[in-house]
């Protein structure tokens, strides 16, 4: 644990065990979207999938990013994971994006990955609400991270007829232009 | 429809695996099937059983998220 980091933390007036478990149940979120993710990328395939498949990878990838980013923060500030990798996934913020009744529906299955990205965005603008001003470092995590979960609501709700996402996609796949400096290269 | 005093409400604030309920804007949800509301909790800091009104104010979601639930009474003084 970062002692001193802690107690600025506290002393600014955040509720630091609030803050580590809604840190645990977004990494909880990441890690088992990225589980599901997988599910849903295998999934889609033909005219439709293929074409949203390297999105929905770079979706997948980007959570896994985050879920390895905010790792270090909760123990820095003297939290932990949980031991039970089922009471883990059961503390998720957002629901199972679970793939539908019909695998073959793109846009049902398009529906579920925009749903996941929209839960994402409003957790990470709780936490950078909660955070800003008084907890900078975990303010600019989560702030990265939403700039990529803002990125990928953007690219599904643009297949969805939403309009637009006005931006290209990841040079590399995965790439995490905004967290990879959190990560260990 | 069915009313809820204050007190009536707060005892469905979701411990034990209990019934989720809160109040908003005159209406009482029923939230127990919302993964969001597991434990008559909602993102860590906003507990069940009680009137959230003003809570929603600050929220990073609109009213809207709230179709999603049964209406199941009214809150009354």
């Amino acid at each position: 644990m970062a002692k001193v980091a802690r107690e600025m933390v506290e002393k600014a007036g955040v509720n630091v065990d609030e803050l580590l478990e809604l840190l645990v149940n977004n990494a909880a979120a990441e890690l088992t979207t990225f589980y599901y993710y997988t599910i849903l990328r295998v999934n889609l395939i033909g005219l439709e999938g293929e074409g949203i498949k390297s999105i929905a990878e770079d979706a997948r990838i980007e959570d896994r990013n985050h879920f390895e980013a905010l790792v270090p923060r909760i123990y820095e500030l003297g939290g932990k994971l949980p031991e039970d990798m089922k009471e883990f996934h059961d503390c998720s913020a957002c629901p199972p994006a679970k793939l539908p009744k019909d695998p073959t529906d793109t846009k049902a299955l398009l529906k579920v990955l925009l749903e996941a990205e929209r839960c994402a965005v409003r957790g990470y603008t709780h936490i950078c609400n909660i955070t800003a001003g008084k907890d900078h470092r975990t303010y600019d995590l989560a702030l990265a991270i939403l700039h990529e979960e803002i990125e990928h609501e953007a690219w599904f709700s643009e297949f969805l007829g939403e309009g637009p996402s006005g931006h290209f996609g990841r040079r590399t796949p995965g790439e995490s232009p905004f967290v990879s400096k959190f990560l260990h290269p | 429809m069915r009313t809820f005093t204050r007190e009536e409400l707060s005892e469905y604030a979701g411990e034990d695996g209990g019934p989720v309920y809160f109040a908003y804007k005159g209406k009482v949800y029923d939230a127990s099937e919302s993964w969001q509301w597991r434990g008559g909790k909602h993102q860590v800091m906003h507990a069940a059983g009680q009137d959230l009104t003003e809570a929603l104010a600050d929220a990073p979601h609109g009213e809207d998220l709230l179709s999603r639930l049964p209406i199941i009474g009214e809150p009354v003084d």
